[in-house]
Formats: structure tokens, sequence, C-alpha cells
């Protein structure tokens, strides 16, 4: 067993982490329900990869995510950042012991509970009634209906903790203290490293992160989910500097996601020009302390390939951050399972690899290329499909804005994640039917990889009921998709849809050339140019000429690497 | 106006719009801090929307607890932050001064006069306070071994104000006792040298000064012995669990043996580290009592553990990288980063390491060791927002003390200094100043009062009677401050109240610089992404 820890700084990147602990959660909870479908109940999938098993002083077992979450001081709704599980003792905690003169108490207005939130609240306060009296009310207490739960999370999510099922260790929430200014002005490079000191705060935060590393015993590195649009991306960069320092060896996986920018037609020039250097500064800053990065976030969801089958609603983080978690997971899955030699028998996991190994193989060899592309297929459709449906590799989408669409490339790598996928109809495939079909898709696609890597997994992705109304009407009960016109009626979400067959990939390939170079492009043409629009609002972030410099000359070597060396092969 | 033509947009506020929106924020400000102030003030008690609470009475901690939008607050409060950077302490002062500051200007520009000339005149009253600063602190002589008493005596004037008397008192030795610690002469304190721990247990007036180490994290195998007396300390940063190196990725082999070789080729440089470690025990323990224990920065895999427990180790992984230092303070010897030249030189030694286990927390005790130059605090109390609270306590305490010695002088405390100043400045500044600019020395005089008035308010007294009493008995030449309890004049001396010199001067050297900048302001413009949302 090799742990990760996960790690998530900011706003969107704890949107995205929330779906995705809801969906482990929810994993969990289906290996324990009788009812739960036989791949629920042995997925072969290790959740202490992901899990740590500890105790509270009054000598509960618990068993919370390893995971260590940045953000805003105020963003955490109605959710105590002690977590709920390691409640204080103290029966009045109104008691101010340290004081004998005067108190003065200023209350918040308490956040109100959702109607998913007070659920969770009651069932857990029933069990522990049903627990002492055999349960005689059960009926009664829910007098509202999942129906109305999901309207409400629907219609309102202001929290990232407002559909979030999970108990999460003490300290695992992580609030910025001090930084007095609204989360939307906290929108770019230099405001970030502006507000944020590494002396004060990082002090405390380093020391919650090897809380969790110190009890590893073979870490296998760091999922690291960055909300990149913002002040976060220079918080990332202290914390990610401080990690490859401090554990050298051990590898992180960076995914830097950008939730959907309100952007209008009004926008001035000078926004444009702040956005782009930010992105350029942010992503070369983040590239430089990681081995492999992911860049997630669509400009607009909705309209993207991806959502085929999707109706997404850009403006709402809770459902485009839904779609992003989904990919995580499927990428994730590998590193949870348990390496077999060839003589166990037949499981329901094949393709282990752990978080070194996939890194390794997507930046390690060739040209070194550590910008990696996530493409997703949401539901994955049957492998062996009708005619008039596009094989499992045509159906993957890329979740990483500006790369190039149909480009050949002979020394692309790919890692792919299939789990739950159906054989044709309503059939499942069991694990070597997929490595088959695969292999075969690769085998007739016009364009291959130079490598591939592939791991199958039975069970498919659980939908749990705080996951949004996102799925379009051909999309069936267990995630199988049914023939039929696309019309527009009301979306599906967890009460039609219980569990979805998924495909995600990570592709290293020169499709990502425009993405570096439109960062590179805007750096030079708006920060490094001779009167460049720009120049200021650099130095305001305190970045000299060598820093630009420095900075244009990284990606340009990026860009190089994965340029096609046309030149080179005419010579030989 | 200029503006308006370039962005129609923009919002303008005009000159006395805009002068008395900095007052206001000035003001208001300092009525959410002035009640901190003193042993008397009051203690808040913030509860968050998810019930979270926070025990402050630290102007510090409360701006920063603060979601402050007005952006004159907004630089003050960064002010008053910096101020507690550089010198630990004074973030409420500083925030009432400023805020007195811009009160008595207000008088006076109200009455028609413009703000220039009483900036002008507290740039004079600013330099001549300084200098009356330098007369009238008192030097303390340092020497190898500093004064004690005196010491005391400033940390308990900070502390006092953040915890109750007896508390307060016996944190007092213990801070005192820590710096004296990790003092060197002829080296500048690293307060850093002083862990700070906490343990959620118990009750506040369990907090105790270890002389020694305390660590957050324990053993990792069951095997280990929990306790060990006379034990040799190896503090290292040494890599003890099996790393797969970058070139071996994992699929390069083509067959299990091959696999299983190369594994075990790895395993087996991990394994000759830990052979390295148990040689160096094996020379140094047998035939003796003493036991070995091993703290490491890295980490250290259950097949290491397993070869150390074997030989009666104990083997701590992942210690902060601080502790590193500390540890070699506190116990001697070297940290070493190869295991390739041990020697039993590098090795520290501590009388007693034990382990104390609080539900999932685990701590490791390094104590009795010899001639210690780190220590640690170790903080109990019953809940989080306490233990925080003291924590707050126990680091400014530890810099008033820092300060002190660094300053070689304290200045007279319970509103003394700023009486005494006051008074100087009416009787004997003002007269050398020419024309309006006295104005400007006389505000920043009475604001200088605003400590002695706020001290007399938290305690419920008649601010005016207290002053009354104060400059009567400065007048007849003696240096007095005020009694909270009685609200009679007292000589701080006698009581031992005592304030760090370079906190007043920070103080006095801020205060007017943030507080002409506001006055001298003209015009607000209200521009960029946020003008449209109504305010």
């Amino acid at each position: 067993m090799k742990e990760l820890v996960t790690i998530q700084v900011g706003d969107f990147a704890n949107y995205v982490g929330s779906h995705f602990w809801n969906f482990q959660d929810e994993l969990l909870g289906l290996a324990g329900d009788p009812n739960a479908d036989s791949f629920f109940k042995n997925h072969d999938l290790n959740m202490d990869v992901l899990y740590r098993t500890g105790v509270t002083q009054q000598g509960i077992l618990t068993y919370t995510p390893r995971l260590l979450s940045i953000n805003m001081r105020g963003s955490l709704g109605s959710l105590s950042s002690h977590g709920t599980l390691y409640k204080e003792v103290t029966s009045f905690p109104s008691d101010v012991v340290t004081w004998t003169g005067k108190i003065s108490t200023q209350a918040c207005e308490p956040h109100k509970k959702n109607l998913f939130l007070q659920r969770l609240y009651e069932e857990e306060e029933n069990l522990i009634v049903t627990n002492d009296t055999s349960g005689s009310s059960n009926g009664s207490q829910s007098e509202y209906q999942d129906k109305d739960i999901v309207e409400s999370l629907e219609n309102g999510v202001e929290f990232w903790t407002d559909y979030s099922k999970v108990h999460y260790h003490p300290q695992s929430l992580y609030e910025l203290n001090g930084v007095w200014m609204d989360a939307e002005d906290f929108n770019n490079y230099g405001i970030g490293k502006d507000s944020f000191s590494w002396d004060l705060q990082g002090e405390e935060i380093s020391d919650r992160l090897r809380f969790f590393v110190e009890e590893c015993d073979h870490i296998q590195g760091f999922q690291f989910v960055v909300d990149d649009s913002g002040g976060f991306s220079a918080v990332a960069e202290e914390f990610l500097e401080n990690i490859v320092d401090e554990y050298t060896n051990t590898p992180v996986l960076l995914y830097a996601v950008q939730g959907h920018r309100a952007c209008t037609s009004l926008q001035s020039k000078k926004r444009t020009v702040l956005e782009d250097l930010h992105d350029a500064v942010s992503f070369s800053r983040l590239s430089s302390y990681s081995k492999l990065i992911v860049p997630l976030g669509m400009p607009s969801l909705s309209k993207g390939k991806v959502s085929k089958f999707l109706h997404i609603e850009d403006e709402k983080h809770y459902h485009s951050s839904a779609v992003y978690a989904a990919a995580l997971h499927s990428i994730s899955l590998p590193f949870r399972m348990d390496p077999i030699g060839p003589t166990t028998p037949a499981s329901s996991v094949s393709g282990a690899v752990d978080l070194h190994g996939v890194i390794q193989m997507l930046s390690g060899q060739g040209r070194q290329n550590m910008v990696s592309i996530l493409d997703v297929a949401i539901p994955a459709p049957a492998l062996f499909g009708g005619q008039n449906e596009q094989s499992l590799l045509e159906n993957l989408h890329p979740l990483t804005p500006q790369i190039a669409e149909d480009v050949e490339d002979m020394q692309g790598v790919e890692c792919l994640t299939v789990h739950g996928a159906y054989a044709s109809g309503s059939h499942r495939a069991s694990v070597s039917q997929v490595k088959d079909a695969v292999d075969a898709a690769f085998q007739c696609a016009e364009t291959n990889p130079m490598f591939y890597h592939l791991s199958v997994a039975l069970c498919p992705l659980p939908i749990p009921l705080s996951f949004p109304s996102i799925f379009g009407n051909q999309v069936g009960q267990h995630g199988e998709l049914m023939g039929g016109p696309i019309t527009n009626s009301s979306s599906k979400g967890s009460l039609d849809v219980y569990s979805i067959p998924m495909a995600a990939r990570l592709r290293s390939s020169n499709a990502i050339l425009p993405f570096v170079e439109s960062r590179l492009r805007n750096l030079h043409q708006f920060g490094i140019d001779r009167g460049a629009a720009g120049a200021q609002l650099l130095r305001g972030w305190g970045f000299g000429r060598e820093d630009l410099e420095e900075m244009e000359e990284m990606l340009s070597k990026m860009v190089a690497t994965l340029c096609p060396p046309q030149l080179s092969s005419d010579s030989d | 106006m200029s503006l308006r033509v370039l962005n129609p947009n923009a919002e303008v506020l005009n000159k006395s719009a805009a002068l008395h929106m900095n007052i206001n924020a000035a003001k208001g400000l300092q009525d959410v801090l002035k009640t901190n102030l003193g042993p008397k003030g009051t203690i808040k008690m913030l509860v968050g929307g998810a019930g979270d609470i926070k025990l402050t009475k630290d102007g510090n901690t409360l701006l920063k607890e603060m979601q402050i939008q007005n952006p004159t607050a907004i630089m003050i409060a960064r002010t008053a932050v910096a101020q507690d950077d550089i010198s630990g302490d004074g973030t409420t002062s500083t925030v009432i001064f400023i805020g007195e500051l811009m009160k008595q200007s207000e008088r006076y520009i109200d009455e028609g006069m413009h703000p220039r000339v009483l900036v002008d005149g507290f740039e004079i009253a600013k330099k001549a306070t300084l200098q009356f600063l330098e007369k009238f602190k008192t030097p303390v002589v340092m020497g190898d071994e500093p004064d004690k008493e005196i010491l005391k005596m400033v940390a308990r004037t900070t502390v006092r104000t953040k915890l109750y008397e007896s508390l307060a008192d016996k944190l007092t030795d213990i801070i005192v006792n820590a710096v004296l610690c990790i003092r060197k002469p002829e080296e500048a304190i690293d307060l850093f040298m002083v862990e700070i721990m906490h343990m959620r247990h118990k009750f506040d007036v369990d907090t105790r000064l270890v002389e020694g180490l305390v660590l957050d994290h324990g053993s990792r195998h069951p095997d280990m012995k929990r306790r060990a007396e006379n034990c040799y300390i190896l503090t290292c940063n040494v890599s003890l669990e099996y790393e797969k190196s970058e070139i071996n990725a994992g699929f390069f082999y083509s067959n299990a043996e091959q696999r299983e070789a190369m594994v075990a080729a790895e395993r087996r440089s991990v394994d000759e580290r830990v052979k390295k470690i148990i040689e160096l025990k094996n020379k140094v323990c047998s035939g003796n009592d003493s036991n070995f224990v091993v703290i490491n920065q890295k980490g250290i895999d259950p097949p290491s553990l397993d070869m150390l427990a074997r030989e009666g180790i104990i083997a701590l992984r992942r210690a902060k990288r601080r502790n590193m230092e500390r540890l070699v303070l506190a116990c001697g010897g070297e940290a070493v980063n190869s295991v390739d030249d041990l020697t039993p030189e590098c090795l520290g030694w501590a009388g007693l390491v034990y382990e104390h286990v609080l539900g999932e927390e685990k701590y490791t005790f390094v104590e009795n060791v010899k001639n210690p130059s780190s220590c640690t605090i170790l903080i109990k109390g019953p809940n989080d927002h306490t233990i925080a609270q003291i924590k707050d306590a126990v680091r400014d305490g530890l810099r008033a003390v820092k300060n002190t010695i660094e300053d070689e002088s304290v200045v007279l405390g319970a509103g003394a200094f700023e009486v005494a100043a006051r008074q100087y400045l009416i009787n004997e500044v003002k007269k050398t100043v020419q024309g309006r600019a006295q104005l400007g020395v006389e505000a920043f005089a009475d604001a200088l009062l605003v400590v002695p008035k706020t001290l007399a308010e938290n305690s419920g007294l008649d601010t005016q009677d207290v002053i009354i009493a104060l400059t009567g008995e400065h007048d007849r030449g003696n240096v007095v401050g005020l009694s909270q309890n009685t609200g009679e004049p007292i000589d701080p001396q006698m009581e031992g109240i005592f304030d760090n010199y370079s906190v007043k001067r920070q103080i006095i050297n801020s205060g007017p610089v943030i507080a002409s900048q506001l006055l001298l302001v003209d015009e607000v413009i209200r521009a960029g992404r946020n003008m449209r949302k109504p305010t």
C-alpha cells in the first residue's frame, strides 16, 4: 500500500475536491451496503491509499481523507474548520478560562445548513438513536424528499462545503487569514503574492502537511489541485517550492484547474492583459516546481464536446467542478490498485501503476514534456456499440483548454483508465474484454501514440445524491447510453442515474503546443516587449526583467521540446 | 475632476468628504480595538458562521480575523500588523494612536485649518517625542547575566494584558527562563529556538517549560521502547526508506526476476545505511545501560524500523526541519546528512526520552539534557481556542523579553511615558515652534493621552479625573502612571510596569506617518471593477 496525500489550494480546487471526496465516500458506503452491486462490494481498490485511520481522544476510530485543503477565511460556510469528528470534550464552549475580566462576544450569523446538510446531520443523529432504541420513528424523520434536496443544491450552492458529505480531519482544513479582501478581488498572481507570506502562514501549512506525511509508510506522491484562476496560484507556488525542498524524491502530480471566468463583452483591455499575464506567469511558475502539470478548465464546458451527453451551466462551479472531479477520480484509480503478480487469479482491476510510474511514463522519457492533457468520456460509451455510435477513443474529449485537434504525434504517450464500461447494451465488459477492445481500437486508430498504458476497473463511478443534475436524457440509470434523439428536456441527476461508466486519459502530446505557445506569446507581448502593456503590472508583482526572461526561456524550452523536429529529420 | 473626463464612471469624493471618510474609518477601527488595551480590557470571543470560536485580546489577531473592507481601515490595519511583525507588540496602541491623531485633527480641520499645517506640526512633535523617549527610557545593563527581575517585569506587563493574573505570572517565569536558556552571548536571540508545543489536555495552569525538546510525533514501531533513560541522540537527515530512483521507473524490466533483482538492489542500499547506524549504536552502547535514539528528518520505512527496533533503537521519522537545529542545541552533537562518517562525536545526549499518547496524537519528550540552548514551552489547555490564546500571549511575552535584552532599556508603563511626553511637548516644544504648526504639536500631544485615557476607560474610571490627576503629578515633577485598580496615580517603577522601548518608538514613528498620509488625501476616487456595484 502506498499512500497518496491530496492537497487542494483555492476555492475552485476545493469545489472539485468536494465532489472527488464525495465519490470516495460513496464507494466506501456502497462497499458496506448489502444491496449494492457486486462490483461495488469487491472493487479491489485500496481506499487506504487516500484515507487515513485515526482515533479521537475519546477513543472513537475515524477514517478521514489524507487531505490538506487551503482556502480563504470564511469559505467553509457552515462547516467548522475542526471538522465534525474530533469534537471537544468541554461542555460549555463559552467558558473563558484565561480571562477573568470582561468578555464581549461577537457572533457571526450562523450559516444555515441547507437541506442536504440537514439530512446528513439527521441521519447521523438517527444512527445514534437507533442504536439505543431500535428506531421506531424512522419514517416520519424525512418529511422532505430527496427531490427537494437535489433541488435545493441545484438552486443554491454557495460554498464547496454545501454539498460535501465527508468527515474531515481537524488538520485538513486550513483557512488563510488577514487577506482583507473579497474572494472575487483575490484574482491574480500579484495579489496572492502580496498577501501571502510563507514566513507567517507557511509554517503552519507545512506543519499540517508533515502531520499527514509522517504517518505514511511509503508515500507514493502528492496529488495537488490548485485553483489557477487567482491569487492562490502564488500561494500554491510557495507551497510547492517548500514541498520540493522538503520531500525531494516524492513526486507531485499537479492539476491546475480554472473555473469559468465571468467574461463580459464590456471587459476592458486592461483586464484581458491582466488575465493573460496571470495565466502566463502562473503557468511558468507552477510548472517549474512540479514534475507533471495538467491544466484543466475549459472556457466553456457546456459548449465543449465533452458535454455531448451533459447539460452543464457554466457559471455554476457546482456543475463544472463535478466533471473535473469525475476525471480526477478515474485518473486516480490505478494508484489504488494493488499490484498483482502473474499468479494471482483474475481480479476486477488491472493495470496498477503508481504516481511515480505515471509521471515517468508521461514526462520522464523521450522528450520530457511535462504538460499533459486530460481527456475524458463521461459517460463512456459501450465498447461494441451500434454502428452509429463512436468508439471509445473517439469519445474522449479534452478538459484541457487551447489544444490542437487531430494532430499526429509519433512520440505521444497515453495513460488510459476505463472503469465500469459496458460491452454492449447493458452488459458490463470484463477486464479482459476491455483490454482487448482498447488494444484493437488503438490498432485501427489513424493516429497512434508511441506508447500507452491501460488501467481497467469494473467499478463504475458512483453518483452520490449530492451530484448535480447534469446528465442528458440519453443517459440511463446505470450510465448506459440509450438511443433516441437528444431533446432539451430537463436534465437527469442523482435520482435517475446511479452510476456511470467512465474513461479518462492523461496524454502527453504536442497537441498541447498552442496552450504553451499562447502563454509564451502573452508573456512576451504584454510583459517583455518594449512598452508592453503589462510591464508595469509585472513590476508590481515583484518580477524584475531577469525573472521574466527566465520565465520566457523556460516556456520557450517547453515549446522547443514539443515542436516536431522538422529540420533535423531532413538532414538525416 | 480631470478624472471625470477620462473615466466618466469613476466616483469622486471631494476634499472634505474624502477627509471625513478617512477620519471616520480611523475612528471606527479605534473603537473596535480600544477595549482591548491594558490589563482591564475586554477579551473578545469571536464566533464564526460555523460555530468556530476564537478568543483574543490581541490587536494583531483581532485585525487578522476581521474582514475589513474599507480601504483606509485596511491601510491602518496593515501598518498595525507590520508593527507586530517588527516589534512583536503594540498593534492595539498603534491603531488607537492613529485614530486619536485623526480625531484631534478633525477638530482643527473643522475650524478651517489646512491639513498641511497640522502635518508639519506632527512632524516636529514626532521628532521631539522620539528625542524625549531617548531621555526618558530606563537603561538596563545586560552584561553576561541579565537582571532577571526586570525581564520578568517586562514580560509580566505584556502577558497580564492577555491572560488572568495567576496564569500570567506563571507564564512570566517560563518565558523569561526560556529566553535566558537560548540566549548566547554576542549573538542575536533566535526565538525560533524556543519550540512552542501544545496539548489539548487538562488545565491551562499545567503549562510548563521543558528544558529539552517536545516533538509532536512518536516512533512508528510497536516494539520500540516508550521510555528510555541515558540516551544517545542521533540527529540526522538521511533517507531510510526505499525510494524509486529516477531511471528505474518500474516498467523497464522484462520479467519478474529482473524486477525482483532491481528492487532487492535498491533495498540493499537502504539497509546498508541502517546498518551503519546500528554499528554506531553498538559502539557506544555496548557494555553500558545507555540507549540510542534516532531522530530523522527524512522518512524511515517499516523494514528499516524493524531492523532498528530489533537492536533496541528508538527511531522517529519526518522530524520538523527546525527541530534538527533545536535538537542539536538542546542535546549537543551535530546533525548529520550522511551515514558515511558517523562518529560518537556526532551524538547528542539526553537523560530521558519518553512518549506520551493522547488519542491519535503522540508526543516525544527529550528531557534532562546537559546545558541546553534550546527549550520547549509546552502549553496545555482544555480546548483549541484557549490554547491558541495562550500561545499568542506566550509569543508576545517572548518578544518582549527579547526586545528588552536587545534594546538594553525599558520605558515606564501604565501611561507614564505618554503623559510625560505630552507635558514635554506642551510646556517646552510648543513654544519653540513658529506659527500655526503649534496647533499640530498640540494635537499630537493630546493624541498621546489616548493611552492613559483608554486605560482609565477600560477600568471604568472617569477619564477627566484621571488625566487631571496624572498631569498634575507630572507638573509637580513626579513621573506617575495610572493604577488600574484604584484610579490613583502610581509609580510604575515601584509596581514593576515596564514597556518595551522599541515598541514605543515604533508606535511614535509609524502612527504620525499614516495619519499624515490620510490627512493629506484630498480626493478619493473609486474606480475599477467594483465601481458599478452599489456600496
